[in-house]
């Protein structure tokens, strides 16, 4: 979810929510690892039920890890997905159900936000090359031997979108994976696998909650089953409130804990020194296997516990003396409402809501106040109230004029101090570490100063190990941030400035002891030059001049909207919006279709995607003020279709992606007569809209027009291969399981014998042990057939061929949904001793009295 | 007349086990909200936690109490007997020493441990022991209920309306959840259950009232059926409270046990008929459970206990069938108040 230091503020604020996953590690023995036998009880202290993976927060770090080398073929990734996966299911150890969800076609709405950071990524993958290309250019000038690999393409990272040949590796290397453990791990025996690949639409960690949704609706579901979902986005949290199963914990790697591993150059992926210090030289291989055979330090992982998150909600959102009977399921879902204005992956935030400002208590301040003169809560089961929300949207505009003052107060502040520092430390003309830290940057960005909370905790998709390491940093050691943050944004243009500042002194004109400029410097040299277009100043968002030379450098901080300063919401309309200052139904329009995102986002998380096709049709978001009257609004959806896989393909990636795609298709993304050429920009401006980072930035792209996408395609369907045609077709879901389960005797005589029936058949949760749906045949599976390593062209120590499979896949379809799901506890369930004593409960309130921080 | 002894009961029926069956559902039957006749589940209901610190009183002025001072006999178990049979095309009480209400074997159940009094009529009709409830005998005894008593026995009903909805959780709207304490409350309406059970060498069929179900009927017919008991009593403040509340437990447990009802929830609710707490059991775990408690707090032998309730039982209608088999006529099972015997003589030729 978009809300950047969402997960972090929250576990500062709650403390109790988190705790370490005590995990049993292999033993090494003569040199051979015994595995953990996982049939043993769970060291974790109570045994857990079902596992929900959000694939895609593997597979992404597993392909293309930014602390270490990336693996060199897309099978490799694979094997590194199986034992990412096999270590996580290990440590959870579930008893009943595995699921494991990979990101399908996304709701429309969801597509921008993709579109966005797929142009980016594109973006910098070119910027990397070019300066790349120079650096090796350079090397070679100075007569440095170079390593080959150095010149080695990227791999594009934009493969991990449904419908690439990639997804459907993916798909294929996961089935074998589970066959393989259920006829190999007596773990596995009782287990039930749900996999669904990215030919089942909808996002990963949505459709897990529409599992999870559907099998609560079953009248015989546990309602102590124990839920434990693995994935890297901090809406996680959100979801598991919303399911309102209490007994549900986000497992997901500590990122705040020390890395024991020792740092790899970025450049050249060795180890022993900083991309700054990197000579190119090529490194000396250690054994045949190199760097792959390295001890593989784990890093620890940690639980967050929805649980005692509640226990938290309860104290810090009670309001007493209500009218109407007080509901924490309720109260709960409010919260999480209340939090989708702080951030969400759908629609911009609020202008002056930011998490470190304190957004999030802000609004339930509000909230509490006008608890009782709303006399109701704000949503129902995924509904908002929009009489009721206007009182909140009222409580925020009145105090948003204060909030972007003392907004700017603090900041100015922060900026008195930190020219103080800079004098203090030019006096010492070096950094703290001694290093000299080279000063050549990308004139978008920034090397922050010690400004701690102003430091970018989460990038926005809060996925990259980049951001966690630099947020890792900033808990750490703050005094490395600029080093660190450095080498991250651009090593080769770091490194290409300090090959500069000390072998080539004379040439560089940049001042050496600039370290904590606030001011970023004129780009003077052409190594670091950024494609991306910061918004000239007052340039309209919706006519950008994507031509702007980038020989003048942008201020970022001269901020020409001033939301600090009075005529901002003009400014804003028309420096953003391209809007006169007149134009007031405009505004209203804005408005209005932000309420139908967050009435579209609510529904989404609470009751599964109300539209397809629905998006928010601006970059930006408008102000609490600009709302009235809301409750007079009708608001409904229309449930339209999923994009195809191609489609969405079509719609989220730039043509320097095209090689994921279809051929037929790229011309449509480079010929300039294509119809729909102006989707896929070369370049495209990005608005810093105040912030201090490239990332932070809004990117200013084209909305894509269903109609004139899917008409351009459908002229060229015609023209794809069957082969190809097949992965733009969508799937179903899969269950699998081993011949020790009870289901597999049920269904081989469902399916397997002479009285095999065709067509739907119901599952008794009796016999599946609690799973409830309905199975079909799955035409892919043969009983008892041999079972390959997917991969011809390699082999594996770990995984090999199978002659006698022993499990079974059949098509798996969720309980049909009768009704709209309620935000209730369900009846039979045993709450956990609570966690939060007195004690926490008087600190909460304390500081509830103090002064809201 | 015939006697069947009660006495030295602890000793006597301790020890040996009976050997009894899983009480298996034949099939039901429903009242609907006029206390007609239904051949079907229409009135099942399904169990859904009540709002705590709800007023069991309320709608105390409303309530629709159905008049059991009338004497239904075994007329609707019969006629769901006989519908049964149409659809089986076979004999419902192949098999079968005895058919009757649940009320009748509980209270041949708790005779050893409570001692409360009852006269019941049987009748041998083709292989078949048919017994009910002596209603003269029955409308003597109940004694003057006063406005306080009225109110307690409304409470009960009260409490399975507010713990109760007319479809699963899942399929129900909130706002039939959220409206159920101004749902009016009517005892016309109920289900019933009959089933096939065993005590030692005797078959028994028997009907009872069933408040709700847990979940929902099983897929395979073959498996139990989740029903829950729903009870309210004084919640517990003191040792004399414990004790009245663990004899009560007895009738509650049997009920239960006969109908093979797992769950028994009690609503705990204080003077004022405020319904404080749930208590969620389990019928198979209570006896041995309120031994444990015993031995553990040092609280001397539990005031009941299961299995001697189980083999009386098994003796009795084993003696009882023994008695009854080929007589004629209406005969009268009666036991009194502290009796040592239950007799057994014929009353009409
Ligand atoms: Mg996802």
């Amino acid at each position: 979810m978009g809300v950047p230091a969402f997960f972090r503020w929250l576990s500062q604020k709650y403390p109790k929510i988190i705790s370490p996953v005590l995990e049993t590690l292999p033993l090494e023995i003569d040199g051979q690892l015994i595995p953990v036998d996982t049939t043993e009880p769970n060291p974790n202290g109570e045994e857990l039920d079902n596992l929900y993976l959000d694939m895609n927060g593997i597979v992404h770090p597993c392909s293309h890890p930014e602390d270490r080398p990336a693996p060199e073929t897309e099978e490799e990734m694979m094997l590194e997905v199986f034992r990412y996966t096999e270590r996580v299911v290990a440590m959870v150890r579930p008893r009943k159900v595995l699921m494991m969800a990979v990101d399908g076609v996304a709701p429309r709405a969801k597509m921008n936000q993709q579109r966005s950071r797929r142009f980016r990524s594109a973006q910098e993958a070119k910027d990397k090359e070019e300066e790349m290309e120079e650096f090796v250019k350079m090397l070679a000038s100075k007569g440095t031997e170079i390593d080959s690999t150095l010149q080695k393409k990227g791999w594009d990272s934009n493969a991990i979108t449904p419908g690439t040949p990639f997804m459907d590796i993916l798909s294929i290397a996961l089935k074998y994976w589970v066959s393989y453990k259920l006829n190999t791990d007596a773990a596995w025996a009782k287990l039930k696998i749900i996999i669904s690949d990215s030919s089942v639409p909808g996002e990963g960690e949505h459709k897990i909650m529409e599992f999870v949704r559907s099998q609560r609706s079953d009248p015989e579901h546990d309602p102590n089953t124990r839920h434990v979902i693995y994935g890297l986005d901090a809406d996680l949290i959100m979801l598991g409130l919303a399911t309102h199963e209490p007994h549900f914990r986000v497992l997901r790697e500590d990122v705040f804990a020390q890395d024991s591993r020792p740092r790899v150059c970025k450049i050249c992926n060795q180890k022993g020194h900083r991309a700054e210090e990197c000579t190119g030289k090529a490194k000396e291989k250690t054994g045949a296997f190199d760097e792959k055979s390295a001890p593989n330090t784990r890093k620890p992982f940690i639980w967050l516990d929805v649980g005692i998150l509640r226990e938290y909600l309860e104290v810090e959102l009670r309001v007493p003396g209500l009218s109407f009977q007080w509901d924490l399921e309720r109260a709960i879902d409010d919260w999480v409402f209340l939090c989708f204005f702080v951030g969400n992956d759908f629609l911009p935030h609020f202008p002056s809501l930011e998490i470190r400002d304190a957004g999030i208590e802000t609004l339930a301040t509000i909230w509490k106040e006008n608890l009782g003169a709303m006399k109701g809560f704000v949503t129902t089961d995924g509904v908002v109230n929009l009489e009721r929300a206007q009182y909140i949207l009222d409580g925020l505009a009145k105090q948003e004029d204060a909030i972007f003052r003392k907004r700017r107060q603090v900041e100015e502040r922060r900026e008195e101090n930190a020219k103080r520092r800079k004098l203090q430390q030019g006096n010492n003309g070096d950094s703290k570490d001694g290093t000299k830290l080279p000063t050549h940057r990308g004139k978008n960005e920034r090397v922050p100063t010690a400004h701690p909370a102003n430091i970018p905790l989460f990038a926005p998709n809060d996925t990259s190990v980049e951001t966690k390491k630099l947020n890792h940093d900033v808990v750490v050691n703050r005094a490395q941030i600029r080093t660190a943050n450095y080498a991250n944004k651009s090593a080769a243009a770091a490194l290409k400035a300090q090959l500069l500042q000390n072998t080539l002194s004379t040439a560089t004109t940049e001042p050496s002891t600039a370290a904590g400029d606030s001011k970023p410097n004129p780009d003077q040299s052409v190594l670091g030059k950024r494609k991306l277009e910061i918004m000239e100043e007052g340039s309209g968002a919706q006519t950008p001049d994507t031509q702007t030379p980038d020989t003048e450098a942008v201020d970022e901080n001269t901020d020409t909207v001033k939301l600090w300063e009075p005529g901002y919401r003009d400014r804003y309309y028309e420096q953003k919006f391209n809007c006169p200052p007149s134009d007031t139904d405009f505004r209203k329009g804005v408005a209005n279709a932000y309420v139908e995102g967050l009435c579209w986002v609510l529904l989404y998380y609470f009751q599964g995607c109300p539209s397809w096709t629905w998006y928010y049709p601006y970059h930006y978001a408008p102000f609490a003020q600009d709302f009235e009257n809301i409750g007079d609004l009708k608001i409904t959806f229309t449930l339209g279709k999923p994009f195809k896989p191609f489609e969405q393909l079509m719609g989220v990636l730039p043509a320097a992606s095209k090689h994921n795609i279809p051929d037929a298709f790229w011309p449509l993304m480079t010929e300039e007569d294509s119809e729909i050429i102006d989707f896929y920009p070369e370049t495209f401006p990005l608005d810093l809209n105040g912030k201090k980072f490239a990332w932070q930035g809004v990117a200013i792209l084209p909305f894509i027009d269903e109609a004139r996408l899917l008409n351009a395609m459908n002229k060229i369907y015609p023209k794809i291969s069957d082969a190809e045609k097949a992965r733009n077709e969508m799937g179903s879901e899969l269950l699998l399981f081993s011949e020790s389960h009870p289901l597999y005797d049920e269904l081989a005589t469902q399916f397997f014998s002479k009285r095999a029936i065709e067509g739907d058949f119901q599952l008794d949760p009796r016999v599946s042990e609690g799973l409830s749906g309905s199975v079909r045949k799955d035409p892919n599976f043969i009983p008892h057939s041999g079972l390959s390593f997917p991969f011809s062209n390699m082999s594996s120590d770990l995984y090999g061929d199978i002659d006698d499979d022993q499990s079974m896949s059949v098509v798996y379809l969720l309980p049909e949904k009768k009704n709209l799901h309620k935000s209730m506890l369900l009846r039979g369930v045993v709450l956990k001793e609570p966690a939060l004593t007195t004690a926490d409960k008087q600190f909460l309130a304390n500081r509830k009295q103090g002064n809201g921080r | 007349m015939q006697a069947f002894s009660t006495a030295d009961y602890a000793t006597r029926f301790a020890g040996r086990s009976s050997n009894i069956k899983r009480p298996r559902e034949i099939t039901c039957f429903s009242y609907d909200n006029n206390h007609e006749l239904r051949h079907d589940e229409s009135s099942l209901r399904y169990y859904y936690t009540p709002e705590l610190n709800s007023d069991l009183s309320q709608g105390y002025n409303t309530f629709i109490k159905h008049d059991d001072s009338v004497d239904e006999h075994l007329d609707s178990l019969l006629e769901s007997l006989i519908e049964l049979e149409k659809k089986d095309g076979k004999l419902a009480t192949d098999d079968i020493d005895f058919v009757t209400w649940r009320g009748m074997v509980t209270k041949i159940m708790t005779v050893p441990f409570m001692e409360d009094g009852f006269e019941m009529n049987a009748v041998f009709h083709e292989g078949t022991i048919y017994i009910e409830e002596n209603n003269q005998y029955k409308q003597a005894n109940r004694g003057f209920q006063d406005e306080r008593g009225a109110r307690m026995s409304f409470w009960g009903y009260k409490f399975e309306t507010l713990s109760t909805l007319s479809k699963p959780w899942a399929d129900a709207s909130r706002e039939e959840i959220e409206n159920r304490s101004r749902e009016v409350v009517n005892n016309k309406a109920q289900y019933c259950s009959i089933v096939k059970t065993g005590f030692g060498s005797c078959g028994l069929i028997i009907a009872g009232e069933v408040d709700a179900i847990w979940d929902c009927r099983p897929l395979n017919p073959e498996n139990a059926i989740n029903y829950v008991e729903l009870k309210t009593s004084r919640s517990i403040s003191t040792p004399n409270q414990h004790l009245n509340f663990e004899k009560k437990l007895q009738r509650f447990w049997a009920q239960s046990f006969l109908l093979g009802v797992p769950k028994i929830i009690i609503g705990f609710r204080n003077d004022h008929g405020i319904l404080t707490s749930i208590d969620i059991r389990e019928t198979q775990g209570i006896p041995s459970n309120m031994k444990k408690e015993h031995l553990a707090q040092g609280l001397g032998p539990p005031p009941w206990n299961g299995n001697v309730a189980i083999n009386f039982t098994t003796a009795f209608l084993e003696w009882l069938k023994g008695v009854l088999a080929g007589a004629t006529g209406v005969w009268r099972i009666r036991y009194q108040q502290r009796g040592r015997e239950v007799e057994v003589y014929q009353v009409q030729e």
